[in-house]
């Protein structure tokens, strides 16, 4: 009887068993598989190769593949396209970066209050999530509007002003509402690391005489270097990738790759020049994540 | 170097009085610790000493300086954490080298005094190790030479050997007390577990509901304690309610007991029919067929109502007069059945009397 188990377990160990037995776990796996097969990965697939086709001007493309869509991206007379790819990312480093400053502080206190409103302060760090983003788009557009916004026409009801201020349809409009409505995505991550960061580590750092700007900067900030890697990404992928914000906020004054790629798409019919712009952004974008979890991967030594 | 006095001490979190009026004197090169159950203030006062809580009221001295208004970085204090807090993303060097930073040491005479250190905890040639990469009494270890590196003129420790097994627990407890005695540095230990105390300390100071109840050396506190809870928590004993009859011409006192008169010595003043406790220690009682009927013992008649067998020790519970029962721990080759009548004797000297 007792000699039964141990021949299961080596059956198991030694994998005699079929490959599917041994991995029965990966079968969970399946659902997610599906939907991503089908909702992702032949749709991208699919643009691809829709970006090597042919342009035309009376259909949606032109029979045969070539990289012409390529060649005008990159090579473009006055570099209209890098430009716009450029001040994408520009777009996406410079709102990660304000997210990250504006969210750290509120992380840090949330992480470390004891106060009774915690969960109330939670509350307001999600409140934006609960709203669609068109809804907040509009009522940004309610405080920034360049004629009858509220702000312009306070200014202006006290002579403060003249004519108006021009709050959106720029980009500091777009600036505005995309660190308004992806901070959470910064303040979450940045909130859990600080968690799990020992409070007896910044005592140690005191004890042994570091000031409250010391330990910040030596204990807390390089501890919670995680949570800041996994924020900053996440902002700066939903930044460089939002359509709906931009376009809102400051319409076409404001061009990003995402504007640009509809615009192509919906106004010009260019659906291959379009896969294209597409596809430059999304490598792009993952290029540079890429290289920043490489780099910012050599600080993070023995932290679990 | 430097000495220790808190006077009035007081820490309030909202209405509870965590800490309630401490007066403590800690001298130069001593190590006395704060003992008492989870909750008594022991913490709550080393953080005060430390400058991690404000107290409410009092004043905490090192030498003639009163440190409550100073913030815990300019105390020059080494403090070892029940988790070590160590630094997990500095190596062992950088973790020692970060409080020589911040007081400006140059580089080589950091690495003077880290490897120093190194070698006083015998953690040599573990330099660019992270502590996920240590064992815990290695951590434990990296955690006290980061607080000594720095000379502090006090050095405090929060519990440091609670994450440690028992085998390296008792091997620390020495390790901390060779030292402590080699450095020279004024230490307060805060621990709940009495053995670790006795080991380690100069002075122990009891704690409970935030007050002292008692401070003495580690003999002392077992077997004078002045108060019940003293008792009772540190070791063994055997209770017996008592009132005061007489004294017994020699200084001592003799009581009336449900076990009939007892002799107990005791060095301060009682009053003729007050209430005591009488505090015998089960290791204190001999156990004997006949009644040796000695002058300086006191002796009971008894019955053996339960044994068992602890390697080192024969435990008794032996069944007195009045439904007293009486624990005792005698010799391990002693062998008495259960059902066997005898005398249960114990000097006066080890009879102890606590006030009610």
């Amino acid at each position: 009887m007792t000699t039964i188990t141990p021949i299961v377990d080596d059956a198991r160990e030694k994998g005699t068993g079929s490959w599917l037995r041994d991995n029965r776990t990966l079968l969970l796996l399946l659902p997610t598989l599906g939907l991503f097969l089908a909702f992702l990965l032949i749709p991208y697939l699919n643009m691809i190769v829709m970006s090597f086709r042919n342009p035309s001007t009376s259909q949606v493309f032109a029979p045969g593949f070539s990289a012409v869509n390529y060649i005008e991206a990159f090579f473009d007379e006055d570099l209209y396209y890098l430009q716009i790819l450029w001040d994408t990312m520009i777009f996406g480093a410079g709102t990660t970066f304000l997210c990250l400053i504006i969210g750290y502080p509120v992380a840090y206190h949330l992480a470390r209050t004891k106060s009774r409103y915690q969960s109330l302060l939670y509350a307001f760090v999600l409140s934006p999530l609960l709203v669609g983003v068109v809804v907040r788009c509009y009522g940004w557009i309610i405080i920034l509007a360049n004629q009858d916004g509220l702000i312009n026409m306070t200014l202006r009801k006290y002579g403060v002003i003249e004519t108006f201020i021009p709050l959106m349809y720029n980009t500091f409009g777009v600036g505005l509402g995309l660190v308004h409505i992806f901070l959470p995505f910064m303040i979450l991550p940045l909130l859990g690391a600080i968690q799990s960061i020992d409070p007896a580590l910044e005592e140690a750092a005191q004890s042994l005489g570091a000031s409250r700007t010391k330990t910040m900067t030596r204990v807390v900030f390089p501890l919670s270097l995680p949570g800041v890697q996994a924020g900053t990404v996440l902002v700066f992928v939903l930044t460089i990738s939002s359509y709906v914000i931009p376009i809102l906020l400051g319409g076409l004054n404001v061009m990003i790759m995402s504007t640009l790629v509809v615009q192509q798409l919906i106004d010009a019919m260019l659906w291959p020049f379009g896969a294209a712009l597409a596809f430059i952004l999304s490598v792009t974008g993952a290029a540079a994540v890429y290289f920043y979890l490489k780099f910012t991967s050599r600080f993070m030594k023995g932290i679990a | 170097m430097t000495k220790l006095s808190i006077n009035g001490l007081v820490k309030r979190f909202g209405d509870v009085a965590a800490v309630d009026s401490i007066d403590l004197e800690i001298n130069d090169h001593e190590l006395i610790s704060l003992l008492g159950p989870s909750g008594c203030g022991k913490t709550t006062t080393l953080r005060c000493i430390a400058g991690f809580e404000t107290p409410t009221a009092g004043n905490i001295l090192f030498d003639t300086t009163d440190v409550v208004r100073l913030d815990p970085e300019k105390r020059n204090i080494g403090m070892v954490f029940q988790n070590y807090a160590l630094f997990p993303h500095m190596t062992v060097h950088e973790n020692l080298a970060f409080g020589l930073e911040m007081r400006g040491v140059t580089k080589t005479e950091m690495d003077g005094s880290i490897g120093k250190v190194l070698d006083t905890v015998q953690l040599t040639g573990l330099n660019d190790r992270y502590p996920n990469q240590l064992s815990g009494g290695q951590q434990q270890r990296v955690a006290l030479a980061r607080a000594l590196v720095i000379e502090p003129s006090i050095l405090l420790l929060d519990e440091p050997l609670a994450n440690l097994d028992a085998k390296l627990r008792e091997e620390m407890r020495f390790f901390i007390r060779h030292l402590q005695k080699r450095v020279g540095i004024t230490t307060v230990y805060v621990t709940h577990d009495q053995a670790e105390a006795m080991v380690i300390s100069d002075r122990i100071v009891v704690m409970f509901d935030g007050r002292i109840h008692q401070i003495g050396g580690p003999r002392d506190i077992y077997s004078r304690p002045v108060s019940r809870e003293v008792a009772d928590f540190i070791g063994l004993s055997n209770f017996i309610a008592a009132h005061v009859a007489s004294g017994d011409g020699n200084g001592g006192y003799v009581l009336d007991s449900p076990l009939g008169q007892l002799r107990c010595a005791y060095a301060e003043s009682l009053d003729d029919g007050q209430a005591a406790t009488i505090m015998v220690r089960p290791e204190a009682i001999r156990l004997e067929p006949a009644n040796p009927a000695a002058s300086s013992s006191n002796s009971v008649p008894g019955k053996v109502l339960e044994r068992f067998f602890l390697g080192n020790i024969q435990g008794y519970k032996i069944s007195c007069e009045n439904d007293t029962v009486l624990q005792v721990q005698a010799e391990p080759w002693t062998d008495f059945a259960v059902g066997d009548p005898l005398w249960c004797v114990f000097d006066v000297e080890k009879t102890w009397i606590i006030r009610d």
